[in-house]
């Protein structure tokens, strides 16, 4: 399996093979991303699949009289093969330049700064894998619970370079266990364990601290009737609410073409609590700060501040097409790194100062139901409670919300608790992602369940 | 594909395996968008790759490189059983070589323009097509875009499996945003990217699409000024492009077998269906009809075999309102003893193929649409889906669309804007109540179903009639 550095070897030789051939008048920009990943699938605390992928890409934006071309192709490793597609790519990027019209925001590469961060690991090796994920799983069949989910472990590298000498360079060995333990009547709770540097014991003790809450969803359901309910939005759940920020979110081209869901905010006609404060914060280490055009965005821009929209993320087309300053912001303007402020809440006395509502401690396929009044609707999933005076009395049978931002992050919020937990992006669409988020968990009044 | 694969395949495989293969994946893609009468975006992408599969004492093992370089692949063909060997005490199932059909086939989508000599004029069309769609100060954002893709696969066994597959797809989407002060309205052509067909630009109607783009965007300031959906319980027509997320989300997913077997309990979900319930559970009412169709003509998952060499065929999944079979391969039928189709497929080389959908499609029936229209006293219908959001059993639901227009006392009136509906699968589907003709029936389909760990997106099809269904709860946006 390729290592660090021999990602970053293979970064290197895929700039020199499409930065050196540019003539004058042309320029060109290019990220890498690629891992070197182990992947061990389980359900029933036995393999379902395992297995390893190692892929290399690079993505680059060409420009030339006015002309901007996206290309993407594989790297193989292999000398001969590599310089091939290289060629073929640029002799492709070259030919389409000579009759695509002229893209009105092209914005040349202009950063040139240099940064490296390589984060070593250490994880059981192939040998090792299915013992060491999944014999402590035992602890979960203890508790009368199938242990399911997905441990990957391995190398993930992002590069970004450009024709003005600027070179970025990221690389971490990560692994992570997202799993969860079901009870025989479908209930379950759900969990993680992450990082860089795999510890039996802590993972033994994360599983461990599953049986006493698993004995509290395996109470008789209770079925709540649709309304309106006081409730505690756990850490976990909120991240659901994150792609929200993103998608048809706070991106600038979003606000101008009509599509964000957040311009009532940016128009003034809505304004969010002054409890709530939202920020892009790179010091949370989890993701490099570079997009792909080799631009490094300020270590922190907030979003949301004192209930007013407070910036917008920007890429530099947008920067030029409306005029505004750039943040270095990715193409599709996403916003990374999210942190929500914490409040005052004791998050251990959580279920206390619900009083009677409901815990929520997961959240499920959320989509925006309404974008003029930002409402989003989901599904509550994995271990969510009815607290009854300060306690916890039942599991709940699933429920539909549909909700405004404007009322959860607004006139709803009561509180956020001090306490926060970064909860890692977990995605592996095309390649394991990096990033994550630093988020409380919300007490919020009157939150809207319709089915 | 150049590549001699069954000389890199027998130079590859590592002693004591009782089977291996090669599925090696070559992706070529270009993608123009425009917007506002502008150029926006021009992609070109070439991706290859190889997934190696081993079987040792009946555990699966893979490694997928980038490469198909005889050192490399022998590499990732030992790592492959490195990982099996050591899972093979914790298996969940023992496979055979079974489930790795020997099948020999070629198979490519029927095409009358290649991708090289067809693509170069749409990046100027569609900047056409924006120019036409700004028909008002109203409309603050039109776009489209156009993609074509061509996927050759190649699928090589120790078994005997030669498998060459080209699939040929081209996808067209357009929108219009048009905003009052704080009113926004969207109307596409068809949804989020459902234009996706099996073939090549002989499909596209480039000369028609521009008078098309310019009513979508009259609709969407139309419904600026349309009346909020009412909230109310009423009967629900769904156009296919609607209907289409509708099988996606409450038909197939819950149908699909590795689901029902809980191996997606910890992403996507499970079902509220049981493997008792194949055969005998009234999915819907006797008007339902569901078919795994790979075969046809343009519909986006057309193959000859899945990607682990299944022959596809076309079967009902639900007959009569009964649910029959589940969307289950060889893994997952030889896993639960039920019958299944060949549904294994993978987004690319570097994913394992798992139980997908791919066409799955509501057969026609026998109402023309004015009489689905003129059989309703007070309803509503609906067209083309903008938002969707479902249970992780498959069951509580709640669907968005662009445009609706009430139905009163069988006549299509007031037009609508916002209209949404909830409902439960299990129920949903028993209300339906007509289903149109072969004159109503439309394809289209989706390219990003999502699912798996590692998770992975693939194309999937659903064609469908119109469809009539009794007494939903339906309502709009906050006012």
């Amino acid at each position: 399996m390729r290592t660090m550095p021999e990602c970053e070897t293979l970064f290197d030789k895929a700039r020199g093979l499409l930065l050196d051939p540019l003539a004058g008048g042309e320029s060109l920009a290019l990220e890498f991303a690629g891992e070197s990943s182990d992947f061990l699938r389980f359900t029933g605390a036995r393999v379902r699949q395992i297995g390893c992928v190692q892929q290399a890409g690079v993505r680059l934006t060409y420009y030339r009289d006015g002309r901007t071309v996206g290309a993407g192709f594989e790297l193989s490793g292999n000398k001969k093969v590599d310089a091939e597609r290289a060629a073929r790519i640029l002799a492709e990027v070259r030919r389409q330049a000579g009759f695509l019209p002229e893209d009105p925001w092209q914005v040349l590469p202009s950063a040139s700064e240099q940064s490296r961060g390589e984060f070593p690991g250490r994880f059981p090796g192939p040998d090792q894998l299915a013992d060491e994920v999944l014999a402590p799983g035992r602890v979960t069949g203890e508790a009368g619970a199938d242990f399911v989910g997905i441990h990957s472990q391995g190398a993930v590298c992002r590069g970004a370079a450009n024709s003005r000498g600027a070179r970025h360079w990221f690389a971490a060995e990560t692994f992570c266990t997202d799993y969860s333990a079901w009870l025989p009547g479908g209930k379950a709770l759900k969990s993680s364990y992450a990082g860089r540097q795999w510890d039996a014991g802590e993972y033994r003790k994360r599983l461990e601290s599953a049986a006493p809450r698993l004995k509290a969803l395996a109470r008789p359901e209770k079925i709540i009737p649709p309304g309106t309910y006081r409730v505690y939005i756990a850490p976990e759940a909120l991240a659901e609410f994150v792609p929200f920020f993103s998608w048809n979110g706070l991106g600038e081209r979003s606000m101008r073409e009509g599509e964000s869901a957040w311009r009532a905010l940016r128009e003034g006609r809505r304004t969010m609590s002054p409890l709530f404060r939202a920020s892009q914060d790179f010091s949370l280490g989890v993701e490099p700060r570079f997009n792909e055009l080799a631009e490094a965005a300020p270590e922190r821009l907030v979003l949301v501040e004192g209930g007013k929209l407070a910036a917008t993320v920007v890429s530099t087309r947008s920067a030029k097409q409306y005029g505004v300053p750039s943040t270095a912001a990715p193409e599709d303007e996403r916003v990374r790194s999210l942190v929500i402020d914490p409040g005052r809440l004791d998050a251990e006395k959580a279920v206390d100062v619900i009083g009677t509502g409901l815990y929520i401690s997961n959240l499920h396929y959320l989509n925006w139901s309404d974008y003029d009044s930002g409402r989003i609707t989901g599904m509550t999933r994995f271990a969510c409670f009815w607290v009854e005076d300060g306690k916890i009395e039942a599991p709940i049978r699933d429920m539909r919300f549909d909700e405004s931002i404007y009322h959860l992050f607004g006139d709803k919020l009561l509180d956020a608790s001090h306490q926060r937990i970064l909860v890692p992006d977990t995605g592996t669409y095309m390649l394991r992602s990096l990033g994550g988020s630093l988020l409380p968990g919300l007490l919020v009044r009157d939150f809207t369940f319709t089915l | 594909m150049p590549v001699q694969l069954k000389r890199l395949l027998e130079s590859c495989v590592p002693k004591g395996v009782q089977w291996a293969g090669l599925r090696v994946v070559r992706t070529s893609r270009r993608m123009y968008a425009a917007k506002d009468g502008r150029f926006d975006v021009a992609f070109q992408g070439f991706d290859e790759g190889c997934m190696v599969e081993v079987l040792h004492e009946g555990q699966f093992g893979y490694a997928a490189i980038g490469s198909l370089d005889p050192a490399a692949v022998r590499t990732a063909a030992e790592r492959a059983l490195a990982l099996a060997r050591a899972a093979g005490p914790r298996a969940v199932f023992r496979f055979g070589p079974d489930v790795r059909p020997a099948t020999v086939l070629r198979f490519e989508s029927p095409r009358k323009q290649p991708l090289e000599q067809a693509a170069d004029r749409l990046a100027g069309h569609a900047v056409k097509l924006t120019e036409a769609m700004r028909i008002s100060e109203k409309i603050v954002q039109a776009a489209a875009a156009y993609e074509l893709r061509d996927v050759e696969t190649r699928i090589v066994s120790t078994s005997g499996a030669d498998i060459e597959q080209e699939v040929h797809t081209v996808i067209s989407w357009a929108q219009a945003v048009a905003r009052d002060g704080a009113v926004t309205q969207r109307r596409t052509a068809n949804g989020w990217f459902a234009r996706v067909h099996q073939g090549g630009t002989e499909l596209l109607n480039l000369e028609g699409s521009i008078p098309e783009a310019v009513q979508l965007a009259g609709q969407a300031i139309e419904l600026l000024s349309a009346e909020e959906c009412p909230s109310a319980r009423m009967d629900l027509v769904l156009a296919p492009d609607q209907m289409m997320l509708q099988i996606h989300e409450s038909v197939g997913h819950p149908l699909e077998l590795d689901r029902i077997l809980g191996d997606e309990r910890n992403y996507a979900g499970s079902s509220f269906v049981k493997l008792s319930d194949i055969g005998t559970l009234r999915y819907g009412s006797p008007l339902m009809n569901i078919t795994f169709d790979p075969t046809v003509a343009g519909e986006a998952a057309c193959y000859g075999a899945d990607d682990i060499g299944n022959t596809a065929r076309k079967e009902h999944i639900i007959r009569d309102g009964i649910l029959v079979r589940a969307l289950g391969s060889l893994e997952s039928q030889a896993r639960s003893g039920r019958p299944g189709v060949a549904n294994q497929r993978a987004q690319d080389w570097y994913r394992p193929a798992i139980d997908r959908m791919a066409n799955l499609n509501h057969e026609p029936g026998d109402s023309g649409f004015e009489d689905i229209i003129a059989s309703i006293r007070k309803g509503i219908f609906m067209q083309t889906n903008r938002s969707w959001s479902i249970d992780d059993h498959r069951n509580k639901f709640q669907f968005g669309c662009e445009h609706a227009r009430l139905i009163e006392d069988g006549k299509l009136t007031r037009l609508i804007r916002n209209p949404n509906y909830r409902g439960v699968s299990s129920s949903f589907w028993r209300s339906l109540v007509k289903v149109g003709d072969a004159s109503t029936f439309a394809v289209f389909g989706t390219t990003n179903c999502g699912k798996g760990e590692p998770n992975q997106a693939i194309s999937t099809g659903h064609a469908s009639p119109v469809c009539a269904f009794r007494d939903v709860e339906v309502f709009g946006g906050e006012s």
